[in-house]
């Protein structure tokens, strides 16, 4: 299969049309797999066992030194191969999601639900528990992480279950997630991430000093990043009665400039906070989009 | 600074438009969902001191584009130096062009008339709309009216038989463009300037009204012309003007197209030549040059009556000087006393009271030499019908008659009022009351205010006296007025009374016109308060002082530099 035919590489509008989540998320991950041909994710939360003896042969690294303190031999860890990961995908399922700027793109909510479905379905066929928590301003679905069969199906009924959110993605809701979170591992957070910076970034470095790994994937339409529209216009905020009229072409370059910088904030506060930041397009192939979670 | 269409300055109000379409500006624009409206207000708060500064300026900017559209549109005039002044400023300006019949003289081949045409075309073409114009020709009038009917009545304009008085029209077009409320006032004086058009007065130029007169050609031809020409004794007397220097020429005179004299006469001279004798009734000659560069002169008509001479008598009362006279007259022939032979009455009686009986058809009364028959005479004459009769004594003065020749300021020292008649009868004054009366009733009657005796008047003692006395009894009393002269194209018209002729008026041009000297330019510049300015420097100095320069171009320039600016700040401060 060459690159041009590989789905994940494609538009994603042109990819959501080929049918529901499941195919989509299905096709990108056959295209994405077969494109790294190895696990993007390495597990480092896998569960302790036993000891046994150490053999000739063993990985030094998996050596008990404790043991080797106390009672002068040598043993090694056991691990639990099945359960490799717990996966926690969080999405943002706010009011405004669900918006586009052209009709010929994917909503921010459809376009985070393909790729939160592929990216379980990846963990899924690598072994890995994984669940699903959609939000707005209180937490709609709980799918926990398992890794038995049918999950992902049930990953994705959870997506489709939850509707566009008719409030905004409320700081409340992020607090009320980390108490789900009891266990460790790994939290994708996809959000546009229209709230309050300071408060999230409470909420995300709670849980990051739980000891989660957490990535944060911040969607944006294309038509966010860059202003345009008519000579003049009243834009209105989805999510409140805010509104403010404004010349786009007047504005253009200043909001440009404001929104690169917004990006650049987010990115620095999670990088401080050793929290993987990614800013993607509503436009960006779902391929390259998991190519940058990988 | 004026405005060539200040009319266009109404449009100043589209000033306003910017600043009420900023003010009005309350139009419902489009709604459209944004989420990250928190990006945009933000952008919007950095962005807001920028963006007021940026539309005070495209107000400012779009506001002075439309005042200098405006303004252009307008035309102002802006000062300019001679070379550069395109338009002028509204200008009042009375244009003189003399075709007198000087300037039919040819000169290098053409009229002269044809290049003062060109020049007050040249002038009548540089005015505007906003001028006011008139046009003065010969005749004196002052015609006004829109170039294009100005400029047709310049082209159609032909030698005229008039004299033009410069000194008077410029003072005529000085008064007038002076009471326009225009910017400027000029008076343009198109004319070969001859030194005999000049009066001898100063024209009243009022100040602030400039006067440029066209420099004449430098020199104009000797020229020759008839001046003169009248009937007196049988002969016509014939005077010639023109250049003064300038060779005899020849004159020649006709009655009736027939050729009865030719002498040689220079200018100044008069030359008399003798008619042949002619039946009674009134006749008309003309005397002729050779024609010269100017022809309007080279030809005069004239007119005479030859008459058959009154018979005449005159009582002892009459007086020894009337008599004497009579009998000098009649040795001449002119007068033939009654009583002398033949069967035909007295045309004329000479006496103290009208005389009735002997059937004169006219009778001249002197007042009675006694004073108590005053009443007595008053009373005949009131029974002839005629409304004058004799007054009281009136205060001794000098005569003053302008009908009669050689009699005016002879001293009257004892004389009767005249009374009762029409101010239109008079035919001499003294002291401004009437001397000599004319009753022209059915029995004529001439009434004299005084007895013609040295006793009451020093004419009996004038060289005057008998060709007053054949005025008296030839001309005066049969009612006939003397001929005429008045000025205009060579020609005789006649005055009739009843199907009597009794005068003639003769025209002619003045005699002035054939001296063609041109006047010195500081006499021009005294006598009219004119510049004297030759061809190329009158079309260069005519409107000069009110020189403008259409200023709409640096205006429509300044509006495009505006414009490229509003651009530039419309895009690139985006």
């Amino acid at each position: 299969m060459t690159d041009v035919q590989r789905v994940d590489l494609l538009d994603p509008a042109e990819v959501a049309r080929l049918g529901g989540i499941e195919i989509v998320a299905q096709g990108v991950v056959e295209g994405f797999l077969a494109g790294i041909h190895r696990s993007p994710f390495r597990g480092f939360s896998v569960e302790f066992t036993e000891h046994r003896a150490y053999q000739p042969g063993d990985e030094p690294r998996y050596l008990d030194w404790k043991m080797l303190a106390r009672s002068d031999r040598l043993f090694v860890k056991q691990f639990e191969e099945e359960t490799n990961l717990r996966a926690m995908i969080l999405v943002d399922a706010s009011r405004s999601m669900a918006w586009r700027g052209a009709p010929a793109r994917l909503t921010k909510r459809a376009y985070g639900d393909r790729l939160a479905a592929a990216l379980a379905l990846i963990l899924l066929r690598q072994r890995d528990a994984t669940g699903l928590i959609t939000f707005d301003e209180a937490v709609r679905e709980v799918v926990p992480a398992r890794v038995k069969s049918g999950q992902w199906a049930r990953l994705v009924r959870g997506l489709v279950r939850t509707p566009d959110g008719r409030g905004t993605a409320a700081q409340a809701a992020l607090v009320r997630l980390t108490a789900l979170l009891a266990r460790r591992g790994l939290v994708v957070l996809v959000s546009d991430l229209l709230f309050d910076r300071d408060l999230a970034l409470t909420a995300l470095r709670y849980l990051r000093h739980r000891g989660h790994q957490v990535i944060v994937v911040h969607l944006m339409d294309p038509a966010e990043a860059e202003l345009s529209g008519p000579p003049e216009v009243r834009f209105r905020d989805p999510e409140s009665a805010a509104s403010v009229v404004v010349r786009p072409r007047e504005l253009a370059r200043v909001y440009g400039e404001t929104v690169r910088r917004e990006i650049a904030a987010w990115r620095t506060a999670c990088r401080r906070h050793g929290i993987a930041y990614h800013h993607v397009l509503t436009d960006m192939p779902f391929g390259m989009a998991l190519r940058l979670l990988a | 600074m004026t405005f060539l269409h200040p009319l266009a300055l109404v449009g100043l109000v589209a000033a306003a438009i910017p600043a009420l379409l900023h003010l009005l500006e309350r139009r419902v624009p489009p709604e459209a969902e944004f989420p990250p409206l928190r990006y945009l207000s933000e952008a919007e708060r950095q962005s807001a001191r920028r963006l007021k500064l940026r539309h005070l300026l495209l107000l400012i900017l779009r506001t002075l584009l439309i005042v200098l559209i405006v303004l252009a549109a307008a035309r102002p005039l802006v000062p300019a130096r001679t070379g550069g002044a395109t338009v002028h400023a509204p200008t009042a300006l009375a244009l003189i062009l003399d075709n007198s019949a000087s300037s039919g003289v040819v000169v290098d081949g053409r009229p002269v008339l044809d290049r003062l045409r060109a020049v007050a075309r040249g002038s009548l073409a540089r005015t505007a709309a906003g001028d006011r114009v008139w046009l003065i020709l010969a005749d004196g009038v002052a015609r006004g009216g829109v170039r294009e009917r100005l400029l047709a009545t310049v082209d159609s304009a032909a030698v005229s038989p008039r004299r033009l008085d410069l000194s008077a029209a410029v003072q005529q077009a000085a008064r007038l463009v002076d009471a326009e409320p225009l910017p400027a006032r000029e008076v343009h004086v198109v004319s070969d300037l001859q030194r005999t058009a000049l009066g001898a007065g100063r024209a009243d130029v009022p100040r602030g009204v400039r006067v440029l007169a066209l420099a004449p050609p430098p020199q104009p031809p000797a020229n020759r012309g008839i001046g003169t020409a009248r009937v007196t004794d049988g002969a016509v007397t014939v005077g010639v003007v023109g250049t003064p220097g300038a060779a005899a020429a020849a004159v020649t005179v006709r009655v009736r197209g027939r050729e009865v004299g030719r002498a040689l006469a220079a200018p100044g001279a008069a030359v008399s030549i003798a008619l042949p004798p002619l039946a009674p009734g009134w006749w008309v000659g003309e005397a002729t040059l050779d024609p010269d560069e100017l022809r309007a002169d080279d030809r005069r008509v004239f007119a005479w009556r030859v008459a058959p001479p009154a018979r005449v008598t005159a009582p002892q009362d009459a007086g020894p000087f009337v008599a004497a006279a009579l009998a000098v007259l009649a040795e001449g022939g002119k007068v033939g006393i009654a009583g002398a032979g033949g069967a035909r009455g007295p045309d004329v009686s000479i006496g103290e009271r009208p005389d009735r009986r002997g059937g004169a058809r006219t009778n001249v009364v002197i007042p009675p030499v006694d004073a108590a028959l005053v009443g007595q005479v008053n009373r005949a004459l009131a029974a002839g019908g005629g409304p004058w009769r004799f007054g009281g004594p009136g205060t001794p003065g000098p005569i003053a008659a302008s009908s009669v020749a050689g009699i005016d300021g002879i001293q009257v020292t004892r004389r009767y009022r005249l009374e009762g008649g029409e101010d239109s009868t008079v035919v001499a004054r003294v002291n401004g009351e009437p001397w000599l009366v004319r009753d022209p009733g059915e029995g004529r009657v001439l009434l004299l205010g005084s007895r013609l005796d040295t006793a009451w008047t020093a004419l009996p003692a004038a060289p005057a006296f008998v060709p007053f006395v054949d005025a008296l009894v030839n001309r005066l009393a049969r009612g006939e007025a003397p001929v005429a002269e008045a000025e205009g194209a060579p020609r005789v018209e006649f005055r009739t009374r009843g199907t009597d002729t009794v005068g003639a008026t003769v025209y002619g041009i003045d005699a002035r016109e054939s001296e063609l000297a041109a006047a010195p330019p500081a006499l021009v510049r005294r006598l009219l308060g004119a510049e004297v300015l030759e061809d190329p420097a009158f079309a260069a100095a005519r409107f000069a002082g009110t020189g403008r320069a259409d200023g709409s171009w640096l205006l429509l320039a300044l509006a495009l530099v505006v414009a490229v600016v509003e651009l530039g700040v419309a895009t690139l401060t985006r």
